[in-house]
């Protein structure tokens, strides 16, 4: 043949990946994606990334602000070369194979030019023609030329082609005629482009539920019925209310709130019988937010089942629901009507039937999350199979591989789930995504490149000031132009201002322009925390051509609005104090040298369970060099307890499937009956040791091998745990949920004669042994019930529960369970269900609950008791010992943070997956080991650090050479050395971790820490008092 | 009586633990007294035995140093370096005649929001039941200041800081770390520097 042969693999793969989506999923995943160094398309079919998180007021459980946390991500998007975002676009077609797809895309034309556009707004102003405000769910009005919100990415106008009187009647053009910057473009065409890309992620997000199915609750009939999305953007200060609840009728403040749960979800009549997952939490937070808006308002949420399963949601809602004293009530009232005197009315009935009326003055709908509109169109595009609800179809093993291979779904779209499991998706794809096109990885991207740093040497300090409002989170609360106008009169402050939202891109672009503009040479931020918004400030210092170091922040609001929000006048005060203290610092603050590192371009996975396995895989998928330490003789963990899933596959076989896939992988090295024993050094050059256990388990003997890596995942999983009451272990007859498993994999499951079998839920959750629920265990009862009633179909099953959280397409099987006959019964932790068995045990134990449907007392001889009893973490002392990690009052490993970096912990190249973080299933803890992976090879693709100069500094005149500091150094980052026969101390800057011992213990004070230098602090110290030293 | 008296209070808070602990309460909604101004330092091991006296010194009616729990100093064992400090200033405060419990050094875990708030809103109400510095002691205020100032000046001086290293060494050899013990530690390895400052600054 004369066709020539094709190139080898690694030629033809694309160093690009497509992310379809820009809400928080796709924005992770292209920033993961970049990070890994992969040229990333990010389409988005509205005209700016952001998506329904942009939208959000605040966010679960912590009731964070959303957009405060969000914005910073999207200006990293908006920043980075290596992530072109493609607005008003979609995919169209997807031809090729993975690793050399081309992606057909539809760019519809924004008629303003993106490039020239400097988002001044004139064109809104001048812009004849309004529009209802998609972004403020049509509450409110923008015009034709707008920009969908103030924090928009790209920083860019639009005009809306459907409603524009130039582009459809041939008049006005007013856009055009004041727009200074010359950027409007009523020729702009549709274009369409043909990407090379290797791999795509599809990230859509989820659709509204039809209006047709909110008409049934008096939504778009009468005024003061809600949906959720319309009342969250009624709580937040940048919504059509500037943050005032009002009701629509008669622009007055409720005073008493109803919040009907499952609208739409959990709803046979609609088609969706799945649970959304998310609105019981998010109702939640908007009724304490609605408390918070006004301390006065009465709180009625009504619920089938209260599904707060996730990490600290249980703790959250409990507090939230006893400090505000909201009324739960158990029931799903039918519908809305409105009564003569104004107010809406509720009718219920309880559990005994009886049925209640009540009026009220706003009715909120959760409404639940649906798969997108142009679902099918999508998966038509991409060439993807959907599952019966039009959420992208996958497999409990491959969570995020859809049916064609090098397409992959996150969010919203594989399936109803909060921020968090998004944004854990997102980091999974891109560890994916990376191992996929591994042999292409930095073939498509650029490096970023700053200016060169301003001299600052002998210029007097020029302090910026910028006081942000964060919507009203600071506003609120402290007087804000106040503090901005106090600012102003401090020493060295030669500007000071304040911004609505600091973090956003145009402030950081107005911040670069102030920065040149007054020739600032210190920046001081007033804001939130230091913690999460410092990296992105300090980068737009750089962007300045400022020195990072020359940076200090105030934290006005999770230390000062935030826990003095009734105290106006005293938070305003502290304010002023907290800025004037910044900008005492910053005034000694100096230019330091950043060193780069080299990173050991390897991984340690220390847990060999199926997050451990699959971590480790991903890992080496990527091409980097993983050690594997498992405490077992073999590798497979707890999953190996399971004997069937869902869906009838057998975990045991899959995880076996993982081990011998992991023994066989080349740059997997496996180290059984092993241990983690010290571990010391930082990102990128960690040292481990690990105790290798004779892997003859009679003898004890052991040996040491030590490793070096530049990263570590901690996948050391949890257990069951064991209950000691409802007579467990008192008789044969009384299982867990686990003994069940593994008896229904016998050859006879049930006892003979097998007529009835009782499960008790939250045995251990939830209560006294563990506070938190478990998050399975629903899950599971259901499912066995159901193995249960497949075996032996006469077997009367009774579950009995407080709530069932069979949360996402789950609620399927317990549809099922209910068709099929078993019986649910609710009990409450007043009075849990009493269990008896006969001396020795033979006999069937008993079980006696209260009925809150019959009012009485049901008493159950059961042949098998079944008890549903959670999972504990592991013990994690030793570990957070070692790595300086912090865990969760319930012994979890505590993610850096909650929302966002759901996978990383506070040290930097520490990373958790699996039931360490928390109780998960096994498609939850495959997702949340391939994002561990994906995060961890970020520093080990980067190939280099740069730590923070933060490091201590030896003034060698000063210096005595007396060696207390090399004695208390905890990292041997001081050496002494002689220089003309006389000792001296001195750091070694790379093993530096900043902690300042040294510099405290230095009996000449030779010794200084850079930011947190002695004069620094001292001026900060002389600044805590108004009138100075 | 005149109108209610708030005092100030200045706290170092390790960026790891107290911080994050002092950031959560803060996500977490739960309200303290607005006395409070913090100052983050990366661990509490950076605190230098001058900075609480600089802080009483400067207006400061209490002191707050909050670390990591002991044990778990993200930076292994500076929180301990910390109680050799704050031990120090405690001797300081006592030869001074300032009450002890204008200084405090205590632990949240960046998990522990609730534990942080209930802290700062006792060492507030502490702090407000001594009234301004030299009520309870019932001293001359501006007497105090300036002793204060001196011995800050001490604390940097090389006498002070090598009875410091001293009782630091002492306390990593024998592993104890109860606060008793290092309290004798300092007493003990800086008696002598105490006394040479203490005849040239507080007895008149």
């Amino acid at each position: 043949m004369n066709i020539p042969a094709p190139s080898n693999q690694a030629l033809s793969t694309s160093g690009a990946v497509m992310v379809v989506g820009g809400g928080v999923a796709g924005v992770q995943a292209a920033l993961d994606q970049s990070a890994l160094g992969y040229k990333v398309y990010l389409v988005e079919k509205s005209a700016a990334i952001g998506g329904v998180m942009a939208r959000l007021d605040k966010t679960f459980p912590t009731n964070d602000c959303s957009l405060c946390i969000l914005a910073p991500k999207l200006v990293e998007v908006g920043r980075d070369n290596n992530i072109e975002i493609l607005t008003k676009s979609e995919l169209l077609s997807l031809d090729g194979e993975p690793g050399s797809f081309t992606a057909r895309v539809k760019k519809q034309p924004r008629y303003i030019d993106e490039e020239v556009c400097n988002g001044c707004g004139q064109c809104t102003l001048y812009c004849l023609k309004q529009i209802g405000d998609d972004y403020n769910e049509d509450l409110r009005t923008t015009h034709v030329a707008h920009i969908d919100y103030s924090q928009a990415v790209p920083t860019s106008y639009h005009i809306d082609p459907k409603t524009c009187l130039r582009l459809n009647y041939q008049t006005c053009g007013l856009c055009a005629v004041v727009c200074k910057a010359n950027a409007i473009r009523f020729d702009d065409q549709e274009e369409i482009l043909d990407i090379p890309v290797g791999a795509v992620v599809l990230a859509p997000g989820f659709g509204r539920i039809s209006e047709e199915v909110l008409a049934k609750y008096g939504w778009g009939k009468f005024d003061d019925v809600l949906t959720a999305f319309e009342h969250e953007r009624l709580m937040c200060a940048s919504g059509p209310t500037d943050g005032e609840i009002l009701r629509i009728s008669d622009q007055k403040h409720p005073k008493k709130i109803a919040f009907l749960q499952c609208i739409g979800s959990r709803d046979e009549t609609c088609g969706n019988n799945y649970c959304s997952s998310v609105c019981c939490m998010y109702a939640i937070k908007q009724a304490t937010l609605a408390r918070e808006h006004d301390p006065d308002v009465e709180i009625t949420l009504f619920y089938i089942d209260v599904r707060t399963h996730g990490k600290g949601f249980d703790a959250a809602r409990k507090r939230a629901v006893t400090e505000n004293n909201f009324r739960v009530i158990y029931a799903r009232p039918p519908q809305v009507e409105d009564v003569f005197d104004g107010g809406l009315l509720l009718t219920w009935a309880d559990d005994s039937g009886k049925h209640h009326y009540e009026k009220f003055d706003l009715v909120v709908l959760s409404q639940g999350l649906e798969a997108p509109d142009d679902a099918e169109q999508l998966a038509a595009a991409a060439g993807i199979d959907l599952n019966h609800y039009q959420f992208a179809a996958t497999n409990s093993y491959t969570p995020l591989a859809t049916s064609r291979s090098g397409v992959y779904v996150i969010g919203a779209f594989q399936g109803p789930k909060d921020i968090s499991d998004s944004v854990t998706q997102a980091g999974g794809v891109a560890g994916l995504c990376s191992g996929l096109l591994a042999p292409a990885r930095n073939s498509e991207t650029v490096a970023a490149i700053f200016p060169p740093e301003r001299d600052i040497a002998g210029e007097e300090p020029r302090v910026g000031v910028f006081i942000c409002h964060c919507g009203i989170n600071i506003g609120g609360v402290v007087n804000v132009p106040g503090v901005r106008d106090y600012a102003g009169t401090l020493p060295n402050v030669v500007y000071a201002t304040d911004n609505l939202y600091s973090c956003s891109q145009d402030t950081q672009a107005h911040l670069v322009k102030i920065i040149n503009e007054h020739k600032l040479n210190r920046l001081v931020v007033a804001a939130c925390t230091p913690r999460t918004h410092e990296p992105l400030f300090q980068a737009t210092m750089r962007e300045a051509g400022l020195n990072r170091s020359l940076f200090e922040m105030a934290n006005i609001r999770d230390q000062c609005s935030w826990v003095h929000m009734h105290e106006k006048e005293a938070a305003t005060d502290k304010a002023k104090d907290l800025v004037r203290m910044a900008a005492a610092k910053a005034c000694l603050l100096t230019p330091l040298l950043e060193q780069e590192l080299p990173v050991t371009p390897s991984a340690l996975v220390v847990g060999g369970g199926l997050a451990g396995m699959t971590a480790a895989l991903t890992i080496a998928d990527q091409g980097f060099e993983c050690t594997l330490i498992e405490r077992e003789q073999r590798l497979g963990g707890r999953t190996m307890l399971l004997t069937q899933d869902r869906h009838g596959n057998n975990p045991r076989q899959a995880v076996k499937e993982l081990g011998a896939r992991v023994q066989r992988h080349p740059k997997i090295a496996v180290i059984t009956r092993a241990k983690l024993s010290a571990i010391s050094g930082y990102v990128g050059n960690f040292t481990s040791t690990v105790v290798v256990f004779d892997s003859d388990p009679t003898t004890d003997s052991k040996d040491n091998t030590v490793i070096n890596h530049g990263v570590v995942v901690l996948a050391t999983g949890g257990k069951p745990y064991v209950p000691d009451n409802f007579a467990y272990g008192e008789s044969n007859r009384v299982l867990t949920q686990i003994d069940l498993e593994q008896r229904l994999d016998r050859e006879k499951p049930l006892p003979a004669n097998c007529r009835q079998v009782v499960m008790i839920q939250c045995v251990g959750s939830r209560g006294n042994d563990l506070s938190y629920c478990s998050r399975i265990c629903c899950g599971q009862a259901v499912k066995n019930a159901l193995r249960i009633k497949e075996i032996s179909p006469k077997t009367q099953i009774t579950v009995l529960y407080r709530d069932m959280r069979t949360y996402g397409f789950m609620e399927d099987d317990y549809r099922k369970a209910r068709e099929l006959g078993v019986i649910f019964t609710r009990y409450s932790p007043e009075r849990p269900p009493v269990v008896t068995v006969s001396k020795g045990g033979r006999s069937k134990p008993v079980v006696k609950v209260f009925d809150p449907i019959l009012g009485e007392e049901l008493k159950r001889s059961t042949d098998l008791l079944i008890l549903a009893t959670g999972i504990e973490a592991d013990d994690p002392t030793a570990l957070t010992k070692l790595l300086k990690v912090p865990v969760t009052s319930d012994k979890f490993f505590l993610e850096a943070h909650v929302k966002l970096r759901p996978v990383d912990l506070a040290v930097d190249g520490v990373f958790v997956c699996g039931l360490a973080h928390s109780p998960k299933s096994i498609d939850e803890s495959i997702a949340q080991a391939q994002a561990a992976a994906g995060r961890a090879c970020q520093p080990l693709a980067k190939g280099s650090i740069i730590p923070e100069p933060i490091v201590s500094g030896v003034d060698a005149d000063k210096c005595i050479g007396c060696g207390a500091c090399e004695k208390f150094c905890p990292y041997k980052a001081i050496q002494l050395y002689k220089e003309d026969k006389r000792r001296k101390a001195r750091t070694i800057t790379a093993s530096c971790k900043g902690c300042g011992v040294c510099a405290a213990r230095c009996p000449t004070m030779a010794i200084d820490m850079g930011r947190f230098t002695y004069d620094a602090i001292l001026s900060q110290i002389h600044a805590f008092n108004p009138q100075g030293a | 009586m005149a109108t209610e008296y708030t005092p100030h209070i200045l706290g170092f808070l390790c960026n790891w633990c107290c911080y994050t602990a002092a950031d959560s309460a803060g996500v977490g909604r739960y309200q303290y007294p607005p006395n409070l101004r913090v100052i983050r330092i990366m661990c509490t091991g950076r605190l230098d035995p001058s900075f609480p006296l600089e802080g009483l010194a400067g207006g400061a009616d209490g002191i707050f140093v909050g670390g990591c729990h002991p044990g778990e100093c993200h930076y292994q064992d500076g929180n301990y370096h910390a109680l050799i400090s704050a031990s120090l200033v405690h001797e300081i405060l006592k030869r001074i005649g300032i009450a002890r419990e204008r200084f405090l050094i205590d632990w949240a875990s960046a998990a522990e929001g609730p534990n942080f708030v209930r802290i700062i809103t006792a060492f507030t109400k502490q702090v407000t039941e001594l009234g301004p510095l030299g009520k309870t002691e019932g001293k001359n205020q501006a007497e105090l200041l300036r002793q204060l100032t001196e011995a800050a000046e001490a604390a940097r001086g090389r006498k002070i800081r090598t009875g410091l290293i001293n009782a630091s060494r002492q306390m990593m050899k024998t592993k104890d770390f109860s606060r008793n013990t290092i309290a004798t530690l300092v007493q003990d390895k800086c008696v002598k520097a105490l006394d040479t400052w203490h005849e040239e600054a507080v007895t008149p």
